[in-house]
Order: C-alpha cells, then sequence, then structure tokens
C-alpha cells in the first residue's frame, strides 16, 4: 500500500531562519497522525504548508499521488480545524457548516440538510441556529469539525484544537475526535504540544524538534523505544544518565550515578566499548526501598520532594549531582519523609540504551 | 471613592447636556431673536424653516454635499485602510502620517489653501470643490475608525475560509465584509457627520451656489441671532439621537418578535 499523504524534502526557510530542515514523512489512507513538539519545532508550519498558507521553499507534497504545488489553498479540499476554532461570528452554526458546500456551489436545500446532518454527527442537534458566541467553547469546537468535514475532505488537519478547553471537556473531545474520524475513516493530522493526547488519540506519533523529525512511530514505541534523547526527555517522564559503555557484548555500562549497570537486550542500538551513551529509566521502572533489593540493580539516594497525585506520586531524590525520580503507588508514600536517604532499584529490561 | 466618581460622572452629563437643554427651548420660542429663557413657546420658527427657501436650500446642499462626501471618503479610504493594516511596503509610515495629516492642520489653514489652489481650477463656490474639500478632512477620522476595526480582525477567518474552498474574492464578498459591516457604517457616519458639521472651509469656498447649513447657520448669527438656528440644531439633535438609539430599538423589537433566539 503506497503512501496517501507524503512530503518528500520539505524545507522552509524565512530569510536566514531555517523553519523545516528536510522533512520527509508518509501518511497512510485513513491514518490518525499526531505532530507533536514544543512551540518553535515546525509541526504548525509543516501542517501550513500542506494547507497551503505557506510555501515550501524546496521540496514536493502529494495527496494520492498528485502534487499540491501549484494548487491554492481553496483547491486543496483539505478541511482545517484552527486553534480558535475561526468560525464565522456573523453566521450561525448550520451557516457555518454550509459554508463550504456553498462554495462548491451545492444548492441551499440539500447543503443546509447536509449540514444538519452532519451537526448532527458531532452531537449538536438542536444548535443549528445559534450564533458562535452563543455556543460554549466545547459546542463551537464541535461546529469547527463539522465544518471541516462537512465537504469530505482528502485530508483533515488539526492545529492544537483542545488547546483552549478545560481538561474535563478536553478529554471528552479527545474521544469524540477520535470516534469521528475513524467513523469517516478520513486521514488525519493532529498538531499538539500535549503529549497525553498525543498518546491516547494517535495511530502514530511525529515528534519535532527544531525543524527536524525527531521520530515518527506508533505510541508505545515513541515511549518504550525512543529515538533519540529528546524523544526520551520530551515524552513521559525520564531519568536520563550519563554512561560509558564497558562491555558491549553483554550491555554492560558504568555509570558514575549508578555504578555497573546491565542493559536491557531489547532494542539496543549497535555499542562498542567506551562509547558515550545516555541510560534512560521510566520513574514507574524504579522501585524505593530502605535496603538494596535482592535480584536487582540497587543504587541510594536523598529524597528531596514528593508530589503527590493521589493514586500515586513522584518521588524526586538526588544521587550525587544526578536528580532521580520515582513514581511510586501512593500507598506507598506515606512511609517515605523528606530528607531520607533511601535505595532505588530497577531491572535489566528497564535501562534503555540511547546515543549520547 | 464611589460616590465620589458618581457625583463627578452626573457633573460631566450636566457639562455635556447643558447646551442641549438651553437650546431646545429655545427653538419653540416666540422672541424675535435668541432668548433664555423663552418668553413664550410655539411653533413658529418650525415652520419658518421648512417654509423659507434660504433655510431650506442650504440644508438640501448640506445633505447632498455630505452624502457625496461620504462615498467619496469611503471609496479613498477603504481600499487604503487594507493597504495600510494588512501589507507591508516601502514609505508605509509616511502614508500613514499623510493620512492624518488633515487632522493636524488647523481647518482655516486648510481653508486658506483650498480657496487659493481651488480657485485656480474653479472649483471655488462649487458643490464639487465643497465634496473634494470635505473628502480631505474626512479622511483622518474615517481611517482610524476603520483601521481600528480592521486590526481587531482575526485573519485566521480568512484562512479558515480559503481552506473551505472560497477564492480570495468569495472570502471578501462573504466574510471579511459582513464581518466590517458595523465598522464601515461607523466609519461613514463619522464621514458624514464631519462633513455636515464643518463650517471654517465651508465659509471660504462654498460661495452661495454651494452654500452649506453650518454657513447658513454661522451668517444668520452674525446678522440677526435668528431662532431658527435653535430649530435647526434641536433637529440635528432629534435625528442624532434616533440614528444611536435606533439599533438597540430594532434589535429589541427582533428580540420580542423572537427572531434570535437568545442563549
Amino acid at each position: 500500500m503506497s503512501a496517501y499523504l507524503r512530503l518528500a524534502g520539505v524545507n522552509k526557510t524565512f530569510g536566514n531562519f531555517t523553519a523545516l530542515g528536510h522533512i520527509d514523512l508518509e501518511v497512510e489512507k485513513g491514518e490518525f497522525v499526531t505532530f507533536l513538539g514544543p512551540s518553535g519545532s515546525g509541526k504548525t508550519t509543516t501542517l501550513m504548508v500542506i494547507a497551503g498558507f505557506e510555501k515550501a521553499t524546496r521540496g514536493e507534497i502529494t495527496v494520492a499521488d498528485q502534487s499540491l504545488a501549484h494548487l491554492a489553498p481553496q483547491e486543496r479540499n483539505i478541511g482545517i480545524v484552527f486553534q480558535n476554532y475561526a468560525l464565522f461570528p456573523h453566521k450561525t452554526a448550520a451557516e457555518n457548516v454550509y459554508f463550504p458546500l456553498q462554495m462548491r456551489k451545492v444548492g441551499k436545500k440539500e447543503g443546509m440538510k447536509k449540514a444538519a446532518e452532519m451537526l448532527d454527527l458531532v452531537g449538536l442537534k438542536g444548535f443549528a441556529h445559534r450564533l458562535p458566541k452563543e455556543l460554549s467553547g466545547g459546542q463551537q469546537q464541535r461546529v469547527a469539525l463539522a465544518r471541516a468535514l462537512v465537504f469530505e475532505p482528502d485530508l483533515l488537519l488539526l492545529d492544537e484544537p483542545l488547546g483552549a478547553l478545560d481538561k474535563n471537556l478536553r478529554e471528552q473531545m479527545q474521544i469524540e475526535i477520535k470516534r469521528i474520524q475513524k467513523r469517516l475513516g478520513v486521514t488525519t493530522i493532529f498538531v499538539t504540544h500535549d503529549q497525553t493526547e498525543a498518546m491516547s488519540m494517535s495511530d502514530r506519533i511525529v515528534v519535532f524538534s527544531n525543524g527536524a523529525i525527531e521520530q515518527a512511530a506508533a505510541p508505545l514505541d515513541i515511549y518504550h523505544r525512543p529515538a533519540t534523547r529528546f524523544v526520551a526527555d520530551f515524552i513521559g517522564e525520564s531519568n536520563l544518565l550519563e554512561a560509558t559503555i564497558t562491555d558491549a557484548a553483554t550491555g554492560k555500562a558504568h555509570s558514575p550515578v549508578l555504578g555497573e549497570v546491565t542493559c536491557g537486550a531489547e532494542g539496543l542500538p549497535p555499542l562498542t566499548d567506551g562509547q558515550a551513551v545516555s541510560l534512560l529509566i521510566r520513574p514507574e521502572h524504579l522501585k524505593l526501598s530502605r535496603e538494596p533489593k535482592e535480584g536487582r540493580q540497587n543504587a541510594q539516594m536523598v529524597i528531596e520532594t514528593i508530589v503527590n497525585y493521589g493514586d500515586n506520586a513522584v518521588v524526586i531524590g538526588h544521587a550525587g549531582d544526578q536528580q532521580i525520580r520515582v513514581r511510586v503507588p501512593g500507598a506507598d508514600v506515606v512511609i517515605l519523609k523528606e530528607g531520607d536517604s533511601c535505595h532505588f532499584s530497577w531491572t535489566a529490561d528497564a535501562v534503555f540504551v540511547l546515543d549520547k | 471613592m464611589n460616590t465620589l466618581m458618581r457625583w463627578i460622572g452626573i457633573a460631566v452629563v450636566i457639562f455635556i447636556a447643558a447646551p442641549l437643554v438651553i437650546v431646545v427651548p429655545m427653538s419653540f420660542s416666540t422672541a424675535a431673536s435668541l432668548q433664555f429663557p423663552p418668553p413664550g413657546y410655539s411653533w413658529g420658527y418650525y415652520q419658518q424653516f421648512f417654509s423659507d427657501p434660504s433655510w431650506l436650500r442650504p440644508a438640501w446642499n448640506s445633505i447632498y454635499i455630505a452624502t457625496m462626501n461620504t462615498l467619496l471618503t469611503m471609496a479613498l479610504v477603504v481600499p487604503a485602510t487594507f493597504a495600510l493594516v494588512r501589507h507591508k511596503f516601502w514609505g508605509k509610515s509616511f502614508a500613514n502620517l499623510m493620512m492624518m495629516m488633515p487632522m493636524a492642520v488647523p481647518h482655516i489653514v486648510m481653508a486658506v489653501g483650498y480657496y487659493s489652489y481651488f480657485g485656480e481650477l474653479k472649483l471655488v463656490h462649487s458643490k464639487l470643490g465643497v465634496i473634494l474639500a470635505h473628502s480631505c478632512l474626512s479622511v483622518p477620522i474615517t481611517f482610524l475608525v476603520l483601521s481600528a476595526n480592521l486590526k481587531g480582525f482575526d485573519l485566521t477567518l480568512e484562512r479558515a475560509a480559503r481552506s473551505l474552498g472560497a477564492t480570495p474574492g468569495q472570502v471578501f464578498r462573504h466574510i471579511t465584509l459582513p464581518i466590517l459591516k458595523p465598522g464601515l457604517a461607523i466609519s461613514a457616519l463619522f464621514a458624514f457627520i464631519q462633513s455636515f458639521d464643518e463650517t471654517v472651509v465651508a465659509i471660504f469656498i462654498s460661495g452661495r451656489d454651494a452654500e452649506t447649513l453650518p454657513r447658513k447657520m454661522f451668517d444668520s448669527i452674525r446678522e440677526e441671532a435668528d431662532p431658527v438656528i435653535a430649530v435647526i440644531s434641536t433637529l440635528l439633535f432629534a435625528v442624532v439621537f434616533a440614528g444611536l438609539i435606533a439599533p438597540s430599538l430594532i434589535k429589541g423589537l427582533r428580540r420580542m418578535a423572537g427572531g434570535t433566539p437568545s442563549k
């Protein structure tokens, strides 16, 4: 199966500033892909290049093997949901949704009927005649989604659409967007800087940094097998420790903080003796105890802060000058005190090796 | 603090309303010249205004000139504002400055300039001359109102419309123009009022043929203090007042009729 959307060597410069280095990406038909990265990493610029609002300096974009290069934004048949929804304030919800059909010369009667069906699908039955200002943030969001989908676009682009919603509504909309996207089977690109959003919604996550793609993979792969230090640090909480490979064959490394460490075999990059690497251990893979734990690798730390989340807690401590984060079940936290010295332990398969 | 603010507020309202409070009763006066308080009340001067061609002609002149001025000003200012707010180009800040210039230069200086300049072009004492001069004077205020509106316009709306399949022309017709309509209406109203109010330039170049209402009022007050000018003031006040409350009145009526469902 060939890729539906293809970005080949897309580059974008503004004067001396390189916004996008060299973006290569393929997206399958019907796939839900998330662009994740800090602000200024190039994810929104990439979206705008696909939409046609920015022109790529070099490179090519194709949808179903058709180049978009000479198509104006209105000719691309791409639905976009903007960060602030961009609903037309002088048009009702139904008129907003009818607008793309109106532009496609669909008659008013038929178009308004389709608009009503689409509003139904996004759960806004009975709100058709409201103006945007008479709708809540979540409802406006749904209208924007309906408007971007009603004309059966080849692509759906969502530019941080949930940023302005509160947490509960945001989770609700995540599920809602995912449901509608699956139902319509539309190829979707979702831009966000929120990693939990990316984790919960995507078929695949593309991590951006400094105008380049760091990694493009399924959410759990990104989490468990980050390709670079940046991805390991950006996705989830992480302990990243400097180390030197002492025995490449058995996966042994020496870390000034942890001492002798055996690394997990899975996903080991080709290593050489004496190579400087970073070791990644996720906080939930560490355990705290008073005494060293049998059958696990151990090291010592001093507890500095305990952050409670109710069902779990993050214990932040220091081993030498290295900060260590340990996620512990909420019930365990009562026996711990700030200032206590304790042991933290891990197993070999929790240690993931990254190029330095 | 709160009480003090309230009293200051009341004082300001009285200060602003005082001329009106005096002018309105004087327009119903029976006195032969402007006098307050009036010795008696009648409709006499209203009848005189509506039957005397020497008052009606300048009134029609003023309406005609102000209307033409509004059309011309908007035709000039709307494209200029779009260019100045949305685009970057060489000499932009100079162009911005020039748009505001007529506001900074005293009207009397402008008037003298028009008088000598239009004299050569045979535009003095013509309606066209007054319209041209007034349009120049209307530019700053219309530009100010419109550019404030345009700066507040969310450009994402236009992007959204483009992504939904609208050409730039359709975006302007279906999105930009309707959203800017109130701003356009207000700036046009300002252009109209500016011209209707303007006295200094009108005195210099309108002559007898293009005589405007403010010019006629000025002459009248200098020569005889005719209470008809109180009538005109009252009528103008009534028109402006109606213009201000009409929109909210219409909105209220519509709501009562159930046209727009409320939240």
